[in-house]
Formats: structure tokens, C-alpha cells, sequence
């Protein structure tokens, strides 16, 4: 690789293949390589111009012998929204039962993502 | 009849491998097939995984472990698979007797075919053997992650994460998302043990460092976790006089290497490898005991628990045509590690076997390298393949398409 065209190097994490991808600017776009799929472009432009987040984490849960009911959000947000988003969280203590993918809260802080169940609690 | 229970097929195990065991054996024609796990609830190791990237491979999206656990659970329940939970094998014979202890009592099952699906335990500290105090907050990542998640404990203030496999990488985003500051991840290697997507979204999202070539020399605090000490290690991994530094903590997390839980499989006398710590097994995942198959993590550490389900599936559909006479006893071919290649699994192949799937795991990062399954008498290359880049952390498979009739050996050149 040239020092010219300096390369912001990333690991695409779509899923466990990892592929290797060097993202330059190009004029107005972006210069992608290494991709083993066509995921790879979305995940670099994204990645670099854009980055989004899904996150997990887990709310006590009232009525049931189960502690905890886990959680994640119905899609990714962007991820300056993840502690946030974590705050809103942290104030659920849903009632059981609770089902799996149920929303707990609808458009979270307005990003049109759902905070959802992950676990069945009866 | 005597009083004793008969089986076609004993699945040991509820993970993500031993509920795919169940289910593949029951597609396959097998009709009763009992599984049993030790915990109340299924799902093993996956309900304490309460973040997402799980079911890319099985359901073709990103869920979360419960979610996948739910879902293959709920599987394997409309097909009416019979699962106890809360039973424990105290012990496996040869012959697939086993002695279960269940919460209806104590009994004896003797099955035709067993599928060993028990996963594994995580490395300890005793096991790599840090010096210093034995204060409290030490703990294995996965344990951690259990308290969590689960329990709803706080493990601590301010946390050091000593290796960089999967769970620590992992614990140390879950750990800043409570409010737990993370001091940084030491690992002992040049390169680190986890997935890539998981360093990128578990470290460098959140600004922690990953020191590799470092490990952790000693443990200071009397009653809990005061500090430890850090050192850089040379190339033969022994620490550099000099290098040492004191990093402020009161909870340190081993995340340090998974072991097959194999107590089972050795009072039935399965021979193990020493290279994977699971059994030696067959492509059809039949270990040296006829009738006894292994998936999943107690056979050989998995990336993604994906995989571990998709060696269940197999090993089930096996044991179900062994329970049906439909697979005969062979003889067998090696296959075996060559150059760059830490250990390939099955270790043997039935003679005349095509298409045979082989996994394998490289023993440090390889560029540009080519990976060849070559015959040890006749030299044929029955495999070829290039790769631009081998990791350990990732287990990759191949296809042998044409049929093996004599040992092979796997290795992997730059």
C-alpha cells in the first residue's frame, strides 16, 4: 500500500468471516477492498461515514422467580446513541411474563428502534 | 422385559450442540430420542450470551443466545423430542449404560447410541498459574458474564481482562455498558485470540486498550483484588525483567482458553486427542467407542455456537443410523496435522470416503498461504486451496471431494 492514499483499515463484523477491508476516499465515494461480499461496500461506507450499533444488555424483571429479562434493540442505531439508549434501559422493570421479542419500549429516544425482549419469563 | 429404560438415542447435553444432536437424530428417522440436561433451563451457555451475532449460519440473521436457545428449544419440542431438564449422568459405561440422577430419582438407561454434547469449562487461574494473593475478584470470564447477566451481581469497580478469547472481549463491553471501568485487555500472544468483529466492537468502540505480548505476573490485595501487575513477555512468552507495571483494579477476569468437559467420555473409555482435549472421532463423529458420538464444544472448540450446532445436527443423524444397523463398523484412514496446522478434525476418515468435511485451525496468522490436504503413500493432492489470511481464532473448514482410500495429512504453506 502506497503512503500516498493513506487506508482506514477495518474488519468487516457482519458476520464471523471478518474479511479484511481497506477503505480510501475517492472523490466523492469511497474506495473499497478486500470484501469477500457484496456486504462488504454497505459495511465500509457505513462504517466509516456512519457507524451503527445493536446492543444488549439485560433489566430486572418483577413477579418471577427469573432475575433478570435480557434485551436488544429491533435494529442497530447510530453509536453515539448507545449509552443513551442504555439509560433509557436501565429505568425498565418490566412485569412477568414477559415474552421473547416483545417491545418494552417503542422508538427508543426517537430512532424508530424498539427495545425488545430476548428471553421468555413466565 | 426387565424394569430397565431402553433408548435409540441419548443426547447428554441441552446447548446449542446437543439440542441440534436431539433434533438431527429425530429428522433422521430416529424415534426415541431422550435429552438430558443438567441445568433447569436449556439452552446451556447460550442464555447467559445476551449479545447478538448469534444464528448467521442456522437462521440467516444476527440474534442473541437466548433467542437462539428459545428457538431451537421450541424446535425440538414440536417435534416432540422428550428433554429432561435437571438431570444429571453421574456416569457413562462402555456399553452405553448410563446412571442418570433425575428429579423423579435415580435410574438406569441403557441407550443404543449416545451423543456426547456436554461443551466445556473455562481455563482457571490455578491452570496458567499467576503468582501473588488470593484475593477475592478473580474471576473466569464466563462466570462473570453469568453474575451479569443472570444474577444481576456487580462483580466490581474497576476491571483488568487477562486474555483476549471471545468472552473477555465480550465482558469488557458488557462491563463498560454497567458502569465498570476497563482498564485494558493483556494477552500473552502476539495476536489475539478473539474474532476480529469482536475487538472492533467490544475494545475500540469504547476506547480499551489491548496490550498484546503481555500477560499478567501478579495479584496484589489482601482480602479483594488491589492491583495487578503486568509485564511485556519475549518470544518464548517468558516476562521481560524491567517491563513490569502496576495497573490499579479490584476485579481481574481470566479469559483465558476453553477445555472440553470430557469426565464422561473417559469412564467410557472414549480416547481423547491431546491436541483438541475432545475425542478422537470419525466423519461421522463416532469416537473409538462404537455407538458413542461427540458435538460441539466437548469435541472441539467452536467460534460460533452455529458451528457447534451444525456438527450436532451431523453427529445426531449418525447415531440415528447407527441405533437403525445402517453403519457398519470400518477400519480407517489418518488424517493428520502437517506444518502450520494446530490440530484437523475427524481425525480419521472411513476408507473410500468422499466429500468428507474437515475442520482445521492454523497454528499462528498466515498471509498469503495455501492450505493442501496431501495422501501419505501416493502424494496425490487430494485438496488445494489458497487463503489470503489464516487466523488461529478462526476454525475453518474444507471439502475433500474425492474419496480418501489411505492417511492423509493436512498442512498449510506461506
Amino acid at each position: 500500500m502506497s503512503d500516498a492514499s493513506p487506508a482506514d483499515r477495518m474488519t468487516c463484523i457482519l458476520c464471523p468471516v471478518g474479511c479484511e477491508l481497506e477503505v480510501r476516499r475517492s472523490g466523492r465515494g469511497l474506495d473499497v477492498q478486500g470484501h469477500q461480499c457484496e456486504k462488504g461496500i454497505g459495511f465500509a461506507t457505513e462504517e466509516v461515514l456512519y457507524p451503527k450499533r445493536n446492543l444488549a444488555t439485560s433489566v430486572p424483571v418483577q413477579g418471577s422467580e427469573t432475575r433478570l429479562v435480557s434485551v436488544r434493540l429491533s435494529d442497530r442505531v447510530p453509536r453515539e446513541m448507545i449509552f443513551p439508549v442504555l439509560r433509557e434501559i436501565a429505568r425498565l422493570r418490566p412485569a412477568a411474563p414477559v415474552r421473547r421479542g416483545q417491545v418494552l419500549i417503542a422508538d427508543v429516544l426517537g430512532t424508530g428502534v424498539d427495545v425488545i425482549a430476548t428471553r421468555t419469563v413466565e | 422385559m426387565d424394569g430397565i429404560e431402553t433408548r435409540d438415542v441419548v443426547v447428554i447435553g441441552g446447548g446449542p450442540a446437543g439440542l441440534a444432536a436431539a433434533l438431527g437424530a429425530k429428522r433422521a428417522g430416529a424415534e426415541d430420542v431422550l435429552l438430558i440436561e443438567r441445568e433447569k433451563r436449556l439452552g446451556g451457555i447460550l442464555n447467559q450470551c445476551i449479545h447478538d451475532g448469534f444464528g448467521l449460519f442456522l437462521y440467516g440473521e444476527s440474534i442473541t443466545g437466548p433467542e437462539y436457545a428459545e428457538r431451537l428449544a421450541e424446535e425440538a419440542v414440536r417435534e416432540g423430542i422428550r428433554m429432561e431438564t435437571g438431570a444429571m449422568v453421574l456416569d457413562l459405561a462402555p456399553d452405553r449404560l448410563l446412571r442418570v440422577n433425575a428429579r423423579s430419582g435415580y435410574r438406569l438407561i441403557q441407550a443404543s447410541t449416545v451423543v456426547l454434547a456436554m461443551g466445556c469449562r473455562e481455563r482457571t487461574r490455578e491452570m496458567i498459574e499467576i503468582p501473588g494473593t488470593r484475593p477475592a475478584g478473580i474471576f473466569t470470564a464466563g462466570s462473570a458474564q453469568n453474575l451479569v447477566n443472570l444474577q444481576n451481581v456487580r462483580v466490581g469497580n474497576e476491571a483488568v481482562i487477562l486474555g483476549s478469547g471471545d468472552i473477555g472481549l465480550i465482558m469488557a463491553r458488557r462491563l463498560t455498558f454497567e458502569g465498570i471501568a476497563v482498564k485494558g485487555v493483556f494477552e500473552i500472544m502476539p495476536w489475539t485470540n478473539g474474532l476480529e468483529r469482536n475487538v472492533r466492537q467490544c475494545l475500540i468502540d469504547f476506547g480499551i486498550p489491548l496490550e498484546l505480548s503481555t500477560t499478567v505476573v501478579e495479584v496484589k490485595g489482601r482480602d479483594r483484588v488491589e492491583s495487578v501487575v503486568v509485564a511485556a513477555v519475549d518470544g518464548d512468552l517468558k516476562p521481560v525483567r524491567g517491563s513490569e507495571r502496576e495497573v490499579r483494579c479490584d476485579t481481574l477476569l481470566l479469559s483465558v482458553g476453553l477445555i472440553p468437559e470430557n469426565e464422561l467420555s473417559k469412564r467410557a473409555g472414549v480416547e481423547l486427542s491431546a491436541l483438541t482435549g475432545g475425542a478422537l472421532v470419525d466423519e461421522t463423529l463416532m469416537t473409538s467407542v462404537p455407538g458413542i458420538f461427540s458435538c460441539g464444544n466437548v469435541l472441539h472448540i467452536h467460534d460460533v455456537a452455529d458451528f457447534a450446532s451444525h456438527e450436532g445436527f451431523e453427529a445426531g443423524a449418525f447415531a440415528a443410523r447407527f441405533a437403525r444397523d445402517e453403519l457398519p463398523a470400518a477400519g480407517k484412514v489418518r488424517v493428520t496435522p502437517g506444518v502450520n496446522i494446530r490440530y484437523c478434525l475427524p481425525q480419521s476418515l472411513r476408507p473410500g470416503t468422499a466429500g468428507a468435511e474437515l475442520n482445521f485451525r492454523v497454528t499462528r496468522p498466515l498471509r498469503g498461504c495455501r492450505v493442501t490436504a496431501t495422501g501419505r503413500s501416493s502424494g496425490k493432492v487430494y485438496f488445494r486451496k489458497k487463503y489470503g489470511r489464516l487466523l488461529p481464532s478462526e476454525l475453518q473448514k474444507i471439502r475433500i471431494r474425492p474419496a480418501v482410500d489411505e492417511d492423509i495429512e493436512v498442512a498449510c504453506h506461506e
